[in-house]
C-alpha cells in the first residue's frame, strides 16, 4: 500500500534526475531523438512531457515515428534494473509461452541484455506501462506529422510541405518558416512559399489573406486553385469584396497558366501520338507505299516485334522456355539473372533484335506469298489477310492466348516537368526514335547503293531489270526492311501498352490511314501526316474533353480530305500506281 | 432357332443397358456449365469452368447432391452474345439440367435471361455486376455494387480524399455504377466539382452519365492522365477505374510515366483481380487498390484448404483444356465454388432439385462458410457476404487492408442516395 503511494513520487523523482541528467549530456553532445523521447517518458508533470516532444519538432529523425508508434500502440513499459535506473524498453514480438517479449531499449534501438550481456525476455503484466492520453497523442501526431520536413529525401520534404500547407493549420506555421529558412531545393523552397501562404489564407485577419492571394497569385499554382475558390465562395456570402477581388486574380492567374500549360502539352502529346503513328506507318509507307504491296499482316510485324522484346527481356531476366506449335520443339532459352543496370539494357538490346526478327518473318513471307502476287494487289490482300490471322494463332498457340508484361526500364518510366508541362520519358523518346527512324531509312534510300536498287526497281522495274538489276532480291530486300521496321515499332509499342497475340490488329487500320493521307509512295507524306494526325487528335480530344468525339472528327476529316485529294498529301508516282 | 436365341438375346442385352442406364440416371443429376471457351472472354471463363469442374468433382468424392452425382453439361458459347440463349435452351430444354452456372459479361446474362425466365430455369451469375436487376431465375452469387463500388469509395472517403475522378470502358457496367456512385459521392457531401471525369446532363438537366469513357482497345491515355495530373495536384484526389482489361496497361503505364503514384493519388480498379494480374505490369500497379469479397491472400483454414485442394486437383485431372501451371485464384471463382455449395445446401434443404422448391430453400436464407468466409443468401436473389479492400503488391497478390463483414447485396441503388443540400 505504501509502496503504491511512493512509487508515483519516486518515479517522478528518478525521471527528473534522468531528465537533468540528459540536460546536462545534450549540452555536452547534441541529444538524439531517442534521448529526448527516453526524457520525455520518464518526466511525470503532463506539460512538460508535452514540452520535450514539441522540442523535436524538425527534427527527420525515423526514429522518432518508430517509438512514438509503439508508444501510441501501448508497446512502451518501464523497465526497473537490478540497479534501480529505470530504463524505458518496446516489447515487440509474439509471446512466447511464458508470456514472455523481446525487449528493445527506447534510448538505443538495441535490444536490452542483462549483465551477463544476454537479451532479456520480459513479461508486461511486470512492467509499468507508459501512458499516453489525448493530449500527448496530439503532440507526437504533430512531431511526426512534420518529421518529413527534415527528410533528406526531397521527394518525402517536397510531400510533407504539400500535406502541411493543405490542412492549413497555423501552429504548423512557425515550423515551415524555421524549414524555409534552411531550404536549398528551388522547387521545396517555392512549395513552402505556397504552403505559408495557403495557411495565411485561414488567417481571421483580411489582410493577411489579401497578401496571401497575392502571394498564390504569383505562384499560380494549380494546386492552390480549389482553396482559393472556397475562400473566394465563403468571402463572396461573407461580403469581402477586396478579398474576392484579390482571389479573382489569383484565380485568373493560376488559370491562364492552366491554359498555357495545357497548350505545350497538347502540342507535345500531338507530336509523341504523331510519332507513335509514324513509327508504326513508317514500315508500310516501304512495303504498301514504295512497293505497293497491299500487306495485311503489317500488324503481326508489329507484333513479332513486341514479342521479340518480351523474349529478350526474359533471357535478361530469369530465363524462359516455350514450345513450337504443330512441330512440338520446345524451346528453353536460358536467363541471364542479370539485375539492375545491366537487367535494364534488355530494351536497348531489344533494339536490333526486333528489327532483325521482324525483318526475317518478312522476307520468309515474301519469298513463299507474296513474291506470287506482285502484279495482282486484291489476291495479295487477301493472301496477307490470310496470313495474318495465321500468324495471330500461332502466337496464340506459343505465347498463350492472355496478354504479356513488357516491364518499362526506369529510363523510359519516368518524366521532366518543366513549367509545369509533363514530359514523359517514354513519349520523349519515340520523339527522339521515330526522327533517328526516319533520319536512318531517309539515309538507306538515298546514300546507300541499295537505295538506289529499291528506287529504280521501284520507279521501273522492267528497265532495271534490263540493267542487270536483280530484281527479285532488291523486292526481297525491300520487303524485309519495310518489316524490319514494323518489327522496331512492335519494340516500341511494349511500352505504351499489352503485348498480345492480336495487337497487331490494333495498328493495321491507323497504319494504312496514314499511309493513304500522307501520300501512297512518299517517305516525307507520311512523316507530315503521322504528326498532322496526331496533333490534330490530341487537341480535338483537349477541345471536346471526350477521346471517341476526337477520334470520330479526325476520321471524318480524313475522308473529306481525300475527297478532294485521293492521292493525299503529297502525290508520288510509284509501279503500283502506273 | 439360332435367330430366335440371338434376338432373345440381344432383347435381354438391350434390356440390361436399359437398366443400367435407368439406374445410372437415377443417382446422377445433370448441371449445365454456360462459359464461354473460345472467342474474346474466354481468357477469363476458362478458368470459371475449370473450378466448377473442380467443385463438381469434390462434391461427388464426398457423396454427391442428394446422393445423387453432379454430371456436368459443358456447352460453349463462344463469345457470340446472341447464343447464350440458343446454348440456354439447349440445355433447359434439351438436356433438362437442374441448375446452370454462367455468363460473365452483362450482355451475356442479358442474352439468357429471357430463356430462363419462360422454361423457369435456374442460373447462378459469379461475376461482379451492375445492380438494377433482380430476376427470380437467376441466383446472384456477383458482388452488387454495394459490396465492391461503395466500400472502395467509403475507403477512401475515410483516408480523407475529397476528390474522385471516374473513369471506365464505354458499356453498360461502368456507365450505371459511376452513376450510383455520383449519387452516392454527392450523398455524402462531395460536391460535384470535386468529382472528375466530367458529366452529361439530359434536357431536363438530369445527369445521365458521369465519367470519362474510353473504347475497348483504347491504347492512348496521355490526355485523360495531364488532366488527372490536374485534378490531383491538391493532394487529396483518387480514382475510381472500371476500365476494362485491356486497357489497363496503357492506362497505368502513362500513369507511372506522368510521376503518379499510390501515394499521390491511388487507383481503385473494379476489374483487376489476381487473374488478371497475370498480364499487368506488376510494378506500375504496386499499392493500388482492388475491392472484392474474396482475396487469394485471406488467411482463414477454408481458404488455406481450398487453394490446397485446387492445386492438387489440377496435377490430377483429366479434364480437357484445362492449363495446370501459374493459376491462381480470384474473386469470380471463389463466387462460383460458393454458388455450387449453396446450390447443394439449398437442394437439400428443399428436399428435391425441383427449382421452385430451390429457389424458396434459396429465399429463407441457406448459409456456406465458403475460401472468403460466410456467404448467406436473401430473398433478393443476392447474396450477402464479406467485403474486403486489399492494396496490390509486386507478386500480383492483394495486401488485406480492411475487411467489411455481412454486407447485404442490394442491387437497386440508383435513386437511393439523396444529395446533401
Amino acid at each position: 500500500m505504501v509502496w503504491k503511494l511512493f512509487r508515483p513520487l519516486l518515479l517522478c523523482t528518478l525521471g527528473v534526475c534522468v531528465g537533468l541528467l540528459a540536460n546536462v549530456r545534450a549540452m555536452a553532445a547534441p541529444e538524439t531523438a531517442r534521448a529526448t523521447i527516453v526524457r520525455a517518458i520518464l518526466t511525470t508533470d503532463d506539460a512538460q512531457k508535452r514540452a520535450i516532444i514539441n522540442s523535436l519538432i524538425g527534427q527527420g529523425d525515423e526514429a522518432i515515428r518508430e517509438v512514438f508508434t509503439a508508444w501510441r500502440q501501448d508497446n512502451l513499459y518501464v523497465y526497473s534494473a537490478p540497479g534501480g535506473a529505470k530504463v524505458p524498453v518496446e516489447l515487440t514480438g509474439d509471446k512466447d509461452a511464458a508470456g514472455t517479449q523481446a525487449a528493445v531499449r527506447v534510448d538505443t534501438g538495441e535490444p536490452l541484455k542483462d549483465a551477463a550481456g544476454q537479451p532479456l525476455r520480459l513479461v508486461a503484466k511486470q512492467l509499468t506501462a507508459v501512458e499516453h492520453d489525448a493530449g500527448l497523442r496530439r503532440a507526437m501526431k504533430n512531431v511526426v506529422d512534420l518529421l518529413d520536413l527534415g527528410s533528406p529525401l526531397p521527394a518525402k520534404r517536397l510531400r510533407a510541405v504539400q500535406t502541411i500547407g493543405f490542412a492549413q493549420k497555423a501552429d504548423k506555421l512557425p515550423a515551415l518558416e524555421a524549414r524555409a529558412g534552411l531550404e536549398t531545393d528551388t522547387e521545396i523552397k517555392k512549395e513552402l512559399k505556397e504552403a505559408i501562404a495557403l495557411i495565411h489564407l485561414a488567417d481571421s485577419d483580411d489582410g493577411v489573406k489579401i497578401k496571401a492571394l497575392a502571394e498564390l497569385q504569383e505562384l499560380h499554382n494549380s494546386s492552390s486553385y480549389d482553396l482559393i475558390n472556397a475562400l473566394k465562395v465563403k468571402a463572396e456570402t461573407g461580403g469581402k469584396p477586396a478579398v474576392v477581388a484579390a482571389a479573382n486574380a489569383a484565380l485568373v492567374a493560376i488559370e491562364n497558366h492552366r491554359s498555357v500549360v495545357k497548350f505545350f502539352g497538347t502540342l507535345f502529346r500531338g507530336l509523341s501520338a504523331g510519332s507513335v503513328l509514324l513509327v508504326v506507318a513508317l514500315g508500310l509507307a516501304i512495303t504498301f507505299g514504295l512497293m505497293g504491296v497491299i500487306n495485311m499482316a503489317h500488324g503481326e510485324m508489329i507484333t513479332v516485334g513486341a514479342y521479340a522484346t518480351y523474349i529478350t527481356q526474359n533471357v535478361f531476366g530469369e530465363g524462359m522456355h516455350f514450345t513450337l506449335p504443330f512441330i512440338k520443339v520446345a524451346i528453353h532459352l536460358p536467363g541471364l539473372h542479370l539485375t539492375g543496370w545491366a537487367y535494364q539494357l534488355y530494351f536497348v538490346a531489344a533494339i536490333p533484335v526486333g528489327f532483325l526478327s521482324a525483318a526475317l518473318v518478312g522476307i520468309a513471307l515474301e519469298r513463299s506469298v507474296i513474291r506470287f502476287l506482285y502484279r495482282r494487289p486484291l489476291e495479295s490482300l487477301l493472301a496477307t489477310f490470310g496470313v495474318s490471322l495465321i500468324l495471330q494463332q500461332l502466337f496464340k498457340l506459343t505465347f498463350g492466348s492472355n496478354n504479356v508484361n513488357v516491364d518499362s526500364p526506369v529510363y523510359l518510366s519516368s518524366n521532366w516537368t518543366v513549367f509545369d508541362v509533363t514530359f514523359d520519358w517514354n513519349r520523349v523518346f519515340v520523339i527522339g526514335f521515330a526522327a533517328v527512324i526516319v533520319f536512318g531509312v531517309w539515309l538507306a534510300l538515298t546514300k546507300t547503293p541499295l537505295g538506289l536498287l529499291i528506287r529504280c526497281v521501284m520507279q521501273n522495274r522492267m528497265m532495271a531489270s534490263c540493267m542487270g538489276v536483280r530484281t527479285e532480291r532488291v523486292n526481297m530486300l525491300t520487303f524485309g526492311l519495310g518489316s524490319g521496321l514494323a518489327g522496331l515499332a512492335g519494340v516500341f509499342v511494349t511500352q505504351l501498352g499489352t503485348v498480345g497475340p492480336s495487337m497487331g490488329q490494333e495498328y493495321i487500320v491507323d497504319s494504312f490511314m496514314t499511309v493513304v493521307v500522307g501520300g501512297v509512295g512518299s517517305i516525307f507524306g507520311t512523316v507530315v501526316s503521322a504528326l498532322g494526325i496526331g496533333l490534330a487528335d490530341q487537341s480535338l480530344q483537349q477541345i471536346l474533353l471526350n477521346p471517341v468525339l476526337g477520334k470520330i472528327l479526325v476520321l471524318l476529316a480524313i475522308i473529306l480530305f481525300l475527297q478532294w485529294r485521293p492521292t493525299g498529301l503529297f502525290a508520288a508516282r510509284s509501279r503500283s500506281l502506273d | 432357332m439360332i435367330t430366335k436365341f440371338s434376338k432373345l438375346l440381344s432383347v435381354g442385352a438391350l434390356a440390361l443397358v436399359a437398366l443400367v442406364a435407368a439406374a445410372r440416371a437415377a443417382d446422377t443429376v445433370k448441371v449445365g456449365v454456360l462459359h464461354d471457351l473460345s472467342g474474346t472472354m474466354a481468357i477469363s471463363e476458362t478458368s470459371l469452368r475449370d473450378i466448377l469442374l473442380f467443385t463438381f468433382d469434390e462434391i461427388n468424392a464426398k457423396g454427391g447432391v442428394l446422393g445423387k452425382k453432379i454430371v456436368p453439361v459443358i456447352v460453349d458459347p463462344g463469345s457470340v452474345w446472341p447464343i447464350f440463349a440458343e446454348k440456354s435452351k439447349q440445355l433447359l430444354e434439351v438436356d433438362k439440367v437442374a441448375v446452370t452456372f454462367g455468363c460473365w459479361t452483362s450482355v451475356s446474362r442479358k442474352s439468357a435471361l429471357p430463356v430462363f425466365e419462360k422454361d423457369n430455369g435456374l442460373l447462378f451469375y459469379p461475376v461482379q455486376y451492375e445492380g438494377e436487376e433482380e430476376s427470380q431465375n437467376v441466383c446472384y452469387t456477383a458482388e452488387a455494387v454495394n459490396q465492391q463500388a461503395i466500400p472502395a469509395v467509403d475507403y477512401f472517403i475515410a483516408q480523407g480524399k475529397k476528390k474522385f475522378y471516374l473513369i471506365g470502358t464505354d458499356y453498360v457496367y461502368p456507365q450505371t455504377t459511376n452513376l450510383v456512385l455520383l449519387e452516392y459521392l454527392l450523398s455524402k457531401g462531395v460536391p460535384l466539382a470535386n468529382i472528375g471525369g466530367g458529366y452529361k446532363k439530359d434536357g431536363s438537366g438530369k445527369i445521365i452519365s458521369a465519367g470519362k469513357y474510353t473504347p475497348f482497345g483504347h491504347k492512348d491515355y496521355q490526355q485523360i492522365i495531364a488532366e488527372i495530373k490536374d485534378f490531383a495536384s491538391s493532394g487529396d484526389a483518387c480514382v475510381i477505374s472500371t476500365l476494362n482489361g485491356d486497357t489497363n496497361p496503357p492506362f497505368f503505364k502513362e500513369y507511372a510515366a506522368a510521376g503518379l503514384t499510390a501515394d499521390t493519388c491511388p487507383v481503385v480498379s473494379y476489374s483487376i483481380a489476381e487473374d488478371e494480374f497475370r498480364s499487368l505490369p506488376a510494378k506500375d500497379l504496386v499499392g493500388q487498390i482492388g475491392c472484392w469479397t474474396y482475396f487469394q491472400s485471406i488467411d482463414s483454414p477454408e481458404n488455406t484448404k481450398f487453394l490446397a485442394d485446387f492445386q492438387a486437383w489440377l496435377k490430377t485431372t483429366t479434364a480437357d483444356g484445362v492449363v495446370k501451371e501459374g493459376r491462381v485464384v480470384d474473386s469470380p471463382m471463389v463466387l462460383s465454388y460458393d454458388g455450387v455449395y449453396l446450390w447443394k445446401a439449398c437442394v437439400e434443404k428443399a428436399g428435391s432439385f425441383d427449382v421452385d422448391k430451390v429457389r424458396a430453400a434459396w429465399k429463407s436464407g441457406v448459409s456456406f462458410v465458403g475460401p472468403g468466409g460466410k456467404v448467406t443468401t436473401q430473398p433478393n436473389m443476392h447474396l450477402t457476404k464479406t467485403v474486403y479492400i486489399g492494396e496490390s503488391k509486386a507478386d500480383g497478390q492483394f495486401k488485406i487492408l480492411k475487411t467489411f463483414p455481412d454486407v447485404y447485396g442490394e442491387p437497386h441503388l440508383k435513386g437511393t442516395f439523396k444529395a446533401k443540400e
